[in-house]
């Protein structure tokens, strides 16, 4: 287990999931992990949310892109993909929630309604709530188009990647249209008309009559949609807790992100999603290859001398570190089931910011000892 | 100078991106400020009230509510959700308070405000605007500040875009005159400030600096940019040339190297940020320690 079953399951799987606490690195581990896939010849995708700036530009995308685009040739080649490719996308709730909507709708003429809407354009504009459905949604979409072997998706950061474990059954909860029926007049007696009374009264009170009105117009608007949306939502599930698909957990040695480590571990076992296991991020365990300052031969000035001191003492920091990371993989390593693992991804000092650093992180991922 | 000494204000809305330190500086400065004498709020977003709680693990005390609670005799924590910031819109907007509790029990609604798009900011949002305000019974402010430790960039982005959508999609009734009051109180320099933390390496002190941009189109105030965990650099000039001459040419890597690069890379990331942000950011060194111990070691630096 380890490195090998990494490999095994970037080699075989439709769906490699990165979750973890935010600035642990979940973007790059997803790019390292996708190019790495593409190097073994398969049709790989990486779907990010908010990559760093010069690792976007060195990948080629760009915010408001319409479509996943692939990554520039000659870059693959020096990162030795020959037969796989590697496209790459920035998430675009809007583009996704428009085609979502083209798809679902009953007719042209119901989705231009929809999408003319006043409350439809304001709704993709609240990109903070949007992200979570749309990545469940676009994952989905783009995993069952044909057009890749394996989709990487690095999820929205820190806690909102629970949200995004969670819309698609949400969105399913929401679209329930027992519940949507309640706000929506209806000729229906007894208890139900008493529950459709209360929220008509309540969202009266609270939105204004105005704007309520404008709600049921709008969820109106999506009526005999509701049943594919729906089937659509149980198609993300599945998919995602197929044997198709592994959920990856990134942290750093941070503590608070070790903490969110082991509650999203447990989340993503209680939703029944294939949980992999542990990639420890930024750690410091690797430590062959290095020598020590001793080795070095100070010149006969007295700042080199005093100098060198000094690198000995930032010296037994690393050291310190590599032991604490060390104790660290052991500790995740004996907290996974048995078909999970525990890998040290090294820590690589500049931020990843092109497809060589990219490459070398994934071979620091792949080829790298786990834990015993 | 020290982040004290700037003109902190009533709100403090502490952001940046994930794993730069905010919690350990939201409870830091929470406990410096309570030892200072001032009452001090420190508020955690989370989505659901038994989601464990960050804060807490840094600050000590007891486990965090969605009411406050008292951590010393001048520091309060509390957990904000959208949930109770639907409940106490719900009362503070209709009539009679058992319609408001009726309304959170209907199945229907909480569905809706749970699943509904934008909705559980705007709780959460409802929920800081409603504790901000709370008075003691003399009248005075119940917390000279409120300090809101927020998940992550783009929610605080997000957080102050909420009230000026709200605004502008729903023209009338109890939520337009929320969303106004918030918008007031988000963009009023006198209440607010956000404190944005970065790190000290050039990507995120750009990062740092285009969030400052975009948070000022929003009229948001930014009070400043804070540096966390700046290495210690404890080279003379000429030593520091002399061990940059001995470290091998060949590939080897040496203990120790990397410790002096990141010092480097902190130095040239704090060199931009003069450059480009004209000495309006804090600097805070790195301490040592984990969780407490960290928020602890760092209240001597605030």
């Amino acid at each position: 287990m380890g490195s090998a079953e990494l490999q095994r399951l970037v080699r075989t799987r439709k769906v490699v999931v990165c979750c973890g606490a935010g600035g642990v690195g979940k973007t790059t581990t997803a790019a390292a992990l996708a190019l790495a896939a593409a190097r073994d010849g398969r049709r790989v995708l990486v779907l990010t949310i908010d990559p760093a700036r010069r690792l976007a530009q060195a990948l080629g995308i760009r915010e408001h892109m319409k479509e996943p685009t692939p990554i520039p040739e000659a870059l693959l080649r020096d990162a030795g993909v020959t037969t796989g490719s590697l496209d790459a996308w920035m998430l675009n709730p809007d583009v996704v929630f428009h085609g979502l909507v083209h798809r679902l709708a009953t007719s042209p003429a119901q989705a231009d309604r929809i999408i003319a809407s006043r409350l439809f354009r304001h709704l993709s504009e609240l990109v903070a709530g949007m992200q979570e459905y749309t990545a469940a949604e676009a994952l989905y979409e783009l995993s069952s188009s044909g057009r890749y072997d394996l989709v990487v998706l690095d999820t929205p950061p820190a806690r909102n990647a629970l949200d995004f474990l969670e819309a698609p059954g949400k969105l399913a909860r929401f679209l329930d249209e027992r519940i949507l029926g309640l706000f929506l007049p209806s000729s229906r007696g007894g208890l139900f008309k008493k529950a459709t009374e209360l929220i008509s009264s309540v969202f009266t009170k609270v939105f204004g009559g105005e704007f309520f009105t404008e709600i049921q117009d709008f969820l109106g608007a999506f009526s005999g949609m509701f049943g594919p949306m729906r089937a659509h939502a149980e198609g993300v599930r599945k998919l995602l807790t197929s044997g198709e698909s592994a959920f990856l957990l990134v942290t750093s040695p941070d503590q608070a992100a070790l903490d969110d480590a082991r509650y999203f571990r447990d989340r993503i076992k209680a939703m029944g999603l294939p949980f992999a296991g542990f990639i420890l991020n930024r750690s410091w365990v690797r430590t062959d290859g290095f020598i020590a300052p001793e080795l070095l031969t100070p010149d006969d000035l007295p700042a080199a001398r005093s100098g060198l001191e000094k690198l000995r003492s930032l010296a037994r920091v690393e050291l310190e570190r590599a032991e604490r990371d060390q104790k660290l993989l052991a500790q995740l390593a004996s907290e996974v089931p048995s078909s999970a693992f525990a890998i040290a991804a090294p820590y690589l000092g500049e931020a990843i910011e092109d497809v060589r650093g990219l490459t070398l992180l994934a071979r620091g991922i792949l080829e790298t000892p786990a834990a015993a | 100078m020290r982040l004290t000494e700037l003109p902190l204000k009533r709100v403090i809305i502490v952001t940046g991106k994930g794993g730069v330190g905010k919690t350990t500086l939201t409870a830091a400065l929470a406990r410096r400020l309570g030892a200072q004498g001032k009452r001090v709020l420190c508020a955690e977003i989370v989505p659901l009230a038994e989601t464990p709680s960050q804060l807490s693990a840094v600050l000590g005390g007891p486990r965090p509510t969605e009411d406050p609670i008292a951590v010393t005799s001048n520091v309060w924590v509390t957990l904000l959700t959208p949930a109770v910031g639907h409940l106490r819109f719900l009362q503070d907007s209709l009539p009679v308070r058992l319609l408001a509790d009726a309304a959170m029990r209907s199945q229907g609604l909480k569905k809706f405000l749970a699943a509904a798009p934008g909705f559980s900011d705007m709780g959460v949002m409802y929920r800081m605007l409603d504790l901000v305000r709370r008075r003691q019974p003399s009248g005075a402010p119940a917390y000279d500040h409120c300090i809101i430790d927020s998940p992550a960039t783009g929610h605080a982005l997000a957080l102050a875009q909420i009230p000026e959508f709200l605004a502008r999609v729903i023209p009338g009734g109890p939520i337009a005159r929320a969303a106004k009051d918030g918008l007031a109180l988000l963009t009023d320099p006198d209440h607010t400030g956000a404190l944005i933390v970065t790190l000290p390496e050039t990507l995120p002190v750009t990062e740092a600096l285009e969030l400052k941009a975009g948070l000022g189109r929003h009229r948001f105030p930014v009070t400043s940019v804070v540096v966390n965990r700046v290495p210690v650099n404890p080279f003379s000039n000429e030593e520091h040339s002399a061990v940059r001459s001995m470290l091998p040419s060949d590939g080897r890597n040496v203990f120790g190297a990397r410790e002096l690069k990141r010092i480097e890379r902190g130095a040239a990331a704090l060199s931009l940020l003069e450059e480009r942000a004209r000495g309006a950011f804090v600097p805070l060194s790195e301490v040592p320690g984990a969780g407490q111990a960290a928020a602890e070691n760092l209240i001597g630096l605030l």
